[in-house]
């Protein structure tokens, strides 16, 4: 069903574990998935249109939301050896709708006189990716093609 | 679950912080009013709301950004220093910390000077003046 992004949801846990769960980063409004999948054109001799095979899906994206001096947890990551385990929901009320996976991330901070300064991050993949509902999106992006 | 604050309250601190001041009330001694003045004063601070923006964050309201209309006003025949007046409330608003229950103050800053003579509605003989600004003030939730 159709629900609000008001209560979507940004996790991290720096270790990459899971174990503690990932931690609720706070001051975050938006964030953005792409799982795009790069396609190679195959299109031969008397081919009547173009034809494309699939190659590997890529997994990356970005958050968004303002500066908060409580949580660091973004400028942490950034300095991260090791990938961190993003987790990211579009709506916490449906618990079990969620991608997550090892990520590297990178923040930006944009201030100025006017209004909170504010915060964006862009993340990549480190390993591979999971939707934790549905049997199909179970198993990773990379093992259902 | 975060406990949301009472908005009302960063107006409260805007208003606290103007009565609280006695060179302002010397200046304006009819008070502090929202919106319409008591009837019959003739020296007086104007407060209203002209915006409120919530900025969201993910689960809750992140801060709030609250823009208010902030002017002295003076009937001309009392001969009230409504330009001494302004400059007050400029002091009070402008970079000054407050107070609000519930809320983190981020910032309270003038955006606009306001500046006019009205002709008074009923008695075309009588001239009020009115100087003062519009502040903004954000106020942010803490934990959010």
């Amino acid at each position: 069903m159709i629900k609000t992004g008001r209560y979507g949801t940004v996790k991290y846990d720096p270790t990459g574990s899971g174990t503690p769960p990932p931690v609720e980063i706070i001051s975050l409004n938006a964030w953005k998935a792409s799982f795009k999948t790069d396609y190679e054109d195959v299109t031969c001799f008397g081919d009547e249109n173009k034809v494309y095979v699939p190659g590997m899906p890529d997994v990356s994206g970005s958050l968004g939301g303002f500066w908060n001096s409580d949580d660091l947890t973004l400028f942490e990551a950034t300095k991260a050896a090791t990938p961190g385990l993003l987790e990211l929901a579009p709506n916490s009320t449906e618990a079990l709708f969620k991608w997550s996976g090892l990520a590297y991330l990178d923040a930006d901070v944009d201030a100025s006189a006017k209004g909170a300064p504010k915060l964006t991050s862009t993340f990549k993949a480190a390993g591979p990716w999971t939707m934790s509902t549905g049997t199909l999106l179970n198993a990773p992006l990379a093992q259902r093609r | 679950m975060i406990t949301i604050p009472n908005s009302s309250e960063i107006d409260n601190a805007v208003i606290g912080a103007l009565l609280a001041d006695a060179t302002l009330l010397a200046l304006l001694p009819d008070g502090v009013y929202w919106d319409v003045a008591a009837p019959k004063a003739k020296r007086f601070v104007i407060v209203s709301l002209v915006t409120a923006d919530d900025e969201p964050v993910f689960g809750s309201r992140g801060y709030e950004d609250v823009l208010y209309l902030v002017k002295a006003v003076v009937l001309m025949s009392t001969g009230n220093d409504v330009k001494t007046a302004a400059h007050r409330i400029d002091q009070l608003l402008e970079d000054q910390p407050l107070t609000i229950p519930g809320y983190t103050h981020m910032v309270t800053c003038r955006e606009a000077r306001i500046r006019y003579t009205e002709v008074d509605e009923v008695d075309d003989t009588i001239r009020w003046q009115h100087r003062g600004g519009h502040y903004r003030v954000q106020a942010s939730i803490p934990g959010v």
